[in-house]
């Protein structure tokens, strides 16, 4: 009984902190932005801005919600939850850290909501549904630019998940399990998968970058060519969805880096696991911020070229010679 | 495979390839953005706590000037409302109600609406007492029309910047809002230049 109620608990923290996160972010990635580009960033609400996530909040909640008049009313409305929902399954097998004792209660917790044997095959599978909310959005519009974009993401899709399926395969013959709470385990003691696995990190991370749409692989919301892209014609709420769904997609990813290649919570003893965690996450969030303020966009047919002759034969062989130093 | 006969001519490039195995330039390319991170901003925290002063040679906001002794210098000349090229100065010089003789030439009304004005500068240049200068002040938004309609007595009072002070640069300011308007109050003890 005590065990269900603590999942209740966990589920309802897990998903309410991932639904605040895209609110600093935003303003994270404003700032950032700004200071790359040799300007301030947000600075008027607030003191530095800092309340502008929340007014954008307010205004995209009193935006008039548009349905185009050709537009598949039924998909249109149902896309924008169909691309949310998995970035937030995702987090059910997500681990955060080991055991820890809660204080003042004595009891021990699990920092996960589940371990699930087949953990890191749930968290792809799950992450790749998201791509169907961005492909019926782009459909369901009825319009040019969300329909290219909407294309666009469902050939990105089948061009990258398979060079990121396989860059875990490496961490996986490695480890010999596929759950990943064992995988972050087999990492302690600076173990970390980045030493052993240098080329599927690399593979993993550039698949992860096009996984999620951000630039340099952000083609189907390609501002500078489709207009927005996919959500080209969404306003308000259902916007701010696919918005939601972007970060929190951007989250995952970091946060699955972390626990595949760079140790999870494994760190020096002076601080917990959880804050290592979170540090190395937030390291990677700058990381992937940073480049999109850095790189140009690729070109539609370079970034398939990318997937298929560079990194999916790239990905084989270090199946391949991954498999050979074991045996 | 009409576009391929260019690879004839193909050289092997170990070093671009190991530029691009190791992603050299895209690192490059990361230490400038982050070097521009943190790098001081361009950007002018107009108009809450900086705004720019220009130089003296600018041309914004009339102004009429007095000598030392506090007397005005403006003659009623006419001159300034001769030249402008959109005749938007009215000058009346002082009329001799007395019959006596008025011994020194002021204008009665002196009047410019900024509506017309294109702060040309023509009427400075016109101006033979050095009376009528294009000050410093641009920030002429208002809410209605009779605010851009200036008399005399507004033209007189000194401006917020002295001629003296030579510009060019930004400083701090404070933004007063009332209900008559916005105004930015410079403070020009406190400079910073910008580039």
């Amino acid at each position: 009984m005590i065990e269900l109620l603590l999942i209740g608990i966990k589920v309802v923290v897990v998903t309410l902190i991932v639904f605040a996160l895209p609110l600093p972010l935003t303003y994270i990635e404003r700032k950032v932005a700004g200071h790359i580009q040799v300007r301030l960033g947000p600075y008027r609400v607030g003191p530095h801005g800092i309340l502008q996530p929340f007014a954008d909040m307010v205004k995209l909640m009193f935006k008039e919600d548009i349905i185009p008049a050709k537009a598949d009313p039924w998909l249109f409305r149902i896309a924008p939850v169909i691309a949310m929902v998995p970035a937030f399954a995702v987090f059910a097998t997500i681990p955060f850290g080991e055991k820890v004792t809660l204080p003042f209660v004595n009891y021990e917790v699990n920092l996960y909501i589940s371990d699930m044997d087949t953990g890191i095959l749930y968290v792809l599978a799950i992450a790749g549904l998201s791509v169907y909310g961005i492909i019926l959005g782009g459909w369901a519009s009825n319009s040019k630019y969300p329909l290219l974009g909407g294309l666009r993401s469902s050939a990105q899709m089948i061009s990258y998940e398979l060079a990121l399926s396989f860059a875990c395969i490496g961490v996986v013959m490695i480890v010999n399990s596929l759950s990943l709470v064992d995988i972050v385990k087999a990492q302690s003691g600076w173990h970390w998968n980045i030493l052993y696995q240098p080329v599927g990190f690399v593979i993993f991370f550039i698949a992860g970058l096009a996984e999620i749409n951000r630039i340099p692989f952000d083609l189907p919301e390609d501002e500078g060519t489709l207009g927005a892209g996919y959500h080209a014609e969404y306003s308000s709420m259902r916007f701010a969805f696919f918005m939601l769904t972007e970060y929190v997609a951007m989250v995952s990813m970091s946060i699955l880096i972390v626990l595949l290649f760079l140790g999870g919570w494994d760190g020096p003893a002076f601080l917990p696991g959880i804050v290592w965690f979170l540090l190395k996450v937030a390291m990677l969030i700058y990381f992937i911020i940073w480049t999109r303020f850095t790189y140009p966009r690729y070109r539609y047919d370079q970034l398939m070229s990318i997937g298929w002759k560079i990194l999916l034969p790239l990905s084989l062989a270090n199946i391949l010679i991954t498999g050979l130093i074991i045996i | 495979m009409n576009g391929n006969h260019h690879k004839n001519n193909y050289t092997f490039d170990l070093k671009g390839l190991l530029k691009k195995v190791f992603f050299v330039d895209l690192i490059q390319g990361l230490f400038i953005t982050f070097h521009y991170t943190f790098s001081k901003t361009i950007t002018m925290k107009y108009p809450d706590e900086e705004t720019w002063i220009p130089y003296r040679r600018f041309r914004g906001l009339h102004t009429l000037n007095r000598n030392k002794e506090g007397k005005e210098l403006c003659v009623g000349c006419e001159l300034c409302q001769k030249s402008c090229p959109t005749q938007c100065i009215t000058v009346v010089p002082m009329q001799d109600t007395t019959g006596k003789g008025i011994a020194d030439r002021v204008a009665y009304r002196w009047e410019i609406n900024l509506l017309r004005c294109m702060f040309c500068g023509l009427c400075e240049d016109a101006c033979p007492t050095d009376a009528l200068k294009l000050g410093r002040a641009y920030e002429l938004a208002g809410g209605s029309m009779q605010r851009h309609l200036l008399t005399k007595e507004e033209l007189l009072a000194p401006q917020a910047i002295p001629v003296e002070f030579e510009g060019g640069v930004i400083v701090k300011a404070r933004l007063e809002a009332d209900e008559t308007g916005v105004k930015i109050v410079p403070d020009i003890s406190v400079q910073k230049r910008w580039w």
